[in-house]
């Protein structure tokens, strides 16, 4: 059934973790019909167990619904983003296909960094904001401050939120007649040349990728052949449709609306997030404005932890960067780890989700070096170098200038936590910006970080000086002179090369003391003493001991014991196993994380 | 198979009260249990095919000698044929020191017991309230002096590193026990075991266990000690005056097949460690239901089986005989470990004189540090 674009409402739900965006999202498919109450698990977009039970992958990050207003039917297309800062460039792609977008805020929790960060987000794409305020019913809710918050941090008009309860359904068929109201209908002429905006995609084993678009103009029909901007390729349109919430086929999708798209196409590469479609040749349209690469700022080593598996690690990489080329990995050698990867994410959350799904699904044994930001390098030659591991920075003679990523970054805290943040960011080299009050109860700050610091510890240090009440968000500023400096540790005499790092000169004895202190409590005590020290160049700036084992030997290996025995022997054998050798001394794998960890020593 | 088996072990799980570092299989206060625990063992000895014509017999516990003169004599007519010690036969009990009487060792006589390990654990009142013994030094002295009178081979524990003891009471100790004239004598260093009272204590801070360069100190002085005074450490926790060696302990370290009854007791039939339910309640319920007590089963490879043979061959003092070795296991001490050995040898840990492997002293002292190279 073909609707009008009049008909049709494109929005998402923007708002911080936790805030009940899932559980709202539910109860607008159960509202409008679109899953029955029964079928109705809960968490429908969240939920991948059903797409595992049919063994393919649906990201249902689109859902159409259908909703009756005012005696006409509206199409309703919610359009999914990821709620984290890692992910701002796939939000700001998703919320470019929609219209506008409904804001969510905890009448418990109030306004936090990423509402603030979501709603400018949405702002900047002049979408129409229909703010929400959830858990009402809530005995702690506490409404009319949340109000306040809203409307000092964002401009809105207390009279404009609508109050609801996702869990129970108060205020849902309000906020529904809202988005229809408030919300204007795309824009979009069926008649002209096809401008679609790809603003997620998915690897399906059956049927190659799955592309989800938004159509800007025009219309695309099943067997049509269309272009990809960017790559410059054209494909047939096998199938199309939309997430009803499970894959439906139709005929065509025309301006206006939502939908997916299958092409035959093998790897994910060839679909890039923001990329546009249209139609071959010379009639085609200009692509939508805003397309950026994805741009990766943490990166870290990954090594399997038995030299052998590096075949079968390079195959998960590749079967994990099938459905994010977002991640992106490169082959490297240590001579602490041997082979592995320097892989690149987008940030932290990032860096995670990879790991797990590499331990869920790869079942290898990792060793995961600490992560770092990437650096830029000036040389007294004139080249400019990306550093992506600290072993690639060169001798200190030929920098000429040494570049390290500033973040903007805004921290939502409780007035009673404005000291110690304060304090906490200059600690960390922040440039303080502004103070704003959000409401009696909460405030808002902006520093200038190194992102360094930020992927550090500041994200557990915040949370940890405000009791868990402070949020932060980070938005990227550039890369700025520093004055930086490798750190390198030696254990046994040896450099490590892995456990090096890059830190500012004014911090590498304290960061120095911190990491060789932390080693100490990580690597087991041997059968011989064990030095530990951090250096800069060859001027050693901290050092401790690790004293040799004394007494290691069982008393009592009678008749009943020496199974007992035999099972904690080899549980050592299989610890050893896990561990990497440096000269003879053993290494557990968490030991290459502890130059992150000494965060709680630092204060 | 049982017509190659020349050794048993009889577990007497029963004690008058437990010890705070004791993780043995073992009830307290429990004498209402003898006569269950009595039937039942008889129980599992008729589940022998054939009766067993015994080198070694050990009685260990808990405290076999808790059951009193007439329970000792109670549990040997248990073993009916089932267990027959030859003439030659070195047959053991371990005994609290409270539990020697004339009577006791009149009964030992009567069962052919012919070896005491007595559980002195140390002559000082200090030393042996901490480790939570019920028995003095001077019940020690009185029943040292009967048993050089009785005939019977006399073997003495000994705990060392207890909580606050210091070297020189580890040497009055030692100093003593030759005095008193054991034939042989184990010595242990204290084991925190988990679930342990003394386990408890020490994560609430109440017991401090012995820092671990006093505790090699301490070791090392007993050690030389008994050398001096002529016992030879045979092995890491065992001394004997020449000839003296514990026959059935030395059956396990060269990893012969015995048999083993009681809760908690574990046999090995050349390849298999199994070891019975250590539930004395279980066990005891079990057997008299005719019902099965094996619990654990530790089944090896053959390789493995050498494996294990090798480190129980390196913890005793003369070490492993290559050719010995392959006659026994059927392996080659090089394939298995050559690198590992070369290692140790670098390191001091080990002395190798083409044919035979032993460890040094440091290496005994750090050995568990050595075997995850070789299991």
């Amino acid at each position: 059934m073909p609707f009008d674009c009049k008909h049709i409402r494109n929005f998402s739900i923007v708002a911080h973790i936790d805030h009940g965006k899932s559980t709202l999202a539910d109860r607008l498919l159960e509202n409008t019909g679109t899953v029955e109450k029964r079928q109705l698990k809960t968490q429908m977009l969240d939920d991948m167990e059903l797409e595992r039970q049919r063994g393919i992958t649906i990201k249902a990050r689109a859902v159409r619904m259908e909703y009756r207003h005012n005696g006409e039917l509206y199409e309703l297309n919610l359009i999914d983003t990821p709620g984290h800062v890692d992910f701002h460039y796939e939000v700001s792609r998703s919320l470019a296909c929609c219209e506008g977008a409904v804001l969510l805020v905890d009448a418990f929790q109030g306004v936090e960094a990423q509402t603030v960060a979501n709603a400018y987000a949405a702002i900047n794409e002049d979408l129409e904001i229909v703010p929400v305020i959830n858990k009402v019913d809530l005995v702690h809710a506490r409404v009319d401050e949340v109000l306040l918050e809203m409307e000092q941090s964002l401009a809105i008009e207390p009279e404009e939120v609508i109050r609801a309860s996702a869990k129970t359904g108060i205020g849902i068929d309000d906020l529904l007649a809202a988005i229809i109201d408030r919300i204007p209908p795309p824009q979009g002429d069926p008649e002209k040349a096809l401008q679609a905006l790809i603003f997620d995609s998915h690897y399906d084993s059956y049927r190659g990728v799955i592309t989800y678009v938004r159509i800007i103009d025009g219309t695309v029909t099943k067997g049509q052949k269309i272009r990809f901007l960017k790559t410059g390729v054209t494909h047939e349109v096998l199938d199309l449709g939309q997430f009803v919430p499970q894959r439906r086929s139709c005929d065509q999708l025309a301006a206006g609306q939502v939908g997916y798209l299958v092409c035959n196409i093998k790897d994910v590469e060839h679909v890039h997030i923001g990329d546009t479609l249209s139609v071959p040749g010379k009639d085609g349209a200009a692509a939508v404005a805003g397309y950026k690469p994805p741009q990766r700022m943490v990166y870290c080593g990954l090594y399997p932890s038995e030299g052998e598996n590096f075949e079968e690690l390079r195959e998960s990489l590749e079967r994990l960067a099938i459905n994010d080329p977002s991640f992106e990995f490169q082959p490297e050698s240590s001579e602490a780890l041997g082979f592995g990867f320097r892989c690149g994410f987008l940030g932290l959350l990032h860096m995670e989700i990879i790991q797990q799904r590499l331990e869920q699904e790869a079942d290898l044994d990792l060793v995961q070096t600490a992560p770092n930001v990437t650096y830029q390098l000036l040389l007294k030659n004139g080249e400019t170098l990306e550093i992506r591991n600290p072993q690639d920075v060169p001798d200190t003679g030929q920098i000429e200038e040494f570049r390290q990523p500033i973040v903007r970054c805004n921290f939502l805290v409780p007035v009673e936590f404005i000291g110690p943040v304060m304090q906490l960011c200059s600690d960390r080299r922040g440039v303080f910006l502004k103070t704003e009050y959000l409401s009696p109860t909460r405030a808002m700050l902006s520093f200038d970080l190194p992102l360094g610091e930020v992927i550090y510890d500041l994200h557990d240090k915040i949370k940890s000086v405000t009791r868990g009440y402070g949020t932060l968000d980070y938005e990227l500023q550039g890369y700025f002179p520093a004055d930086l400096a490798r750190l390198d540790i030696l254990v046994g005499g040896k450099k490590v090369d892995a456990l090096s790092i890059i830190c500012d000169r004014r911090d590498a004895d304290r960061r120095g003391r911190a990491i060789v202190k932390k080693l100490r409590g990580e690597i087991d005590r041997h059968m011989f003493e064990v030095a530990l020290q951090a250096a800069i160049g060859t001027k050693i700036i901290a050092r401790e001991t690790i004293s040799a084992l004394r007494k290691n030997v069982t008393a009592k290996c009678y008749g009943g014991d020496i199974s007992r025995k035999k099972k904690l022997w080899a549980k050592q054998k299989e610890g050893k196993k896990r561990m990497k050798s440096i000269g003879s001394v053993d290494i557990p794998q968490k030991a290459f994380m502890a130059v992150l960890e000494t965060g709680a020593e630092r204060q | 198979m049982n017509s190659r088996i020349r050794h048993a072990y009889v577990h007497v799980p029963f004690c008058r009260h437990r010890c705070g570092y004791c993780d043995f299989t073992l009830v307290a206060g429990r004498d209402d249990l003898f006569e269950n625990y009595f039937t039942a063992l008889g129980v599992e000895l008729k589940r022998l095919n054939q009766p067993i014509k015994l080198d070694t017999l050990y009685l260990g516990g808990g405290t076999p000698t808790h059951l009193g003169p007439d329970g000792v004599k109670r549990l040997f007519s248990e073993f009916h044929d089932a267990l027959q010690p030859l003439p030659t036969a070195e047959v053991t009990i371990e005994a609290n020191p409270l539990d020697v009487s004339e009577s006791m060792i009149e009964a030992f006589h009567e069962c052919g017991i012919n070896r005491v390990s007595l559980g002195v654990q140390s002559l000082n009142s200090v030393t042996l309230k901490k480790l939570d013994r019920d028995h003095r030094e001077s019940d020690v002295r009185q029943v040292m002096n009967l048993l050089g009178k009785s005939g019977l081979t006399v073997s003495v524990d000994l705990i060392i590193a207890a909580p606050g003891q210091t070297l020189d009471l580890v040497a009055r100790d030692v100093e003593e026990i030759i005095s008193l004239c054991a034939h042989h004598v184990s010595v242990y260093c204290l084991t925190w075991e988990v679930g342990t009272a003394f386990w408890g204590k020490r994560a609430r801070g109440t017991l401090t266990p012995v820092v671990e360069d006093l505790e090699r100190e301490m070791f090392e002085l007993v050690i030389d000690q008994l050398s001096d005074a002529g016992y030879k450490q045979y092995e890491v926790s065992n001394f004997a005056q020449p000839a003296m060696t514990c026959r059935h302990n030395e059956a396990y370290w060269d990893c012969r097949a015995w048999e083993a009854f009681g809760p908690g007791a574990a046999r090995f039939d050349g390849r298999n460690r199994t070891t019975n339910l250590r539930s004395v309640s279980v066990w005891i319920k079990k057997l008299l239901n005719n019902q099965s007590v094996t619990g654990d089963v530790d089944t090896m490879t053959a390789e493995g089986a050498a494996r294990e043979r090798l480190v129980l061959g390196l913890r005793r003092r003369c070490g492993v005989d290559r050719p010995a070795f392959f006659q026994a296991s059927g392996f080659e001490v090089d394939d298995l470990a050559e690198k590992s050995i070369q290692e140790w040898v670098a390191a001091g840990f080990a002395e190798d004189d083409g044919r035979c492997i032993r460890l040094t002293r440091s290496g005994m002292l750090l050995s568990d540090s050595l075997w995850s190279a070789v299991l």
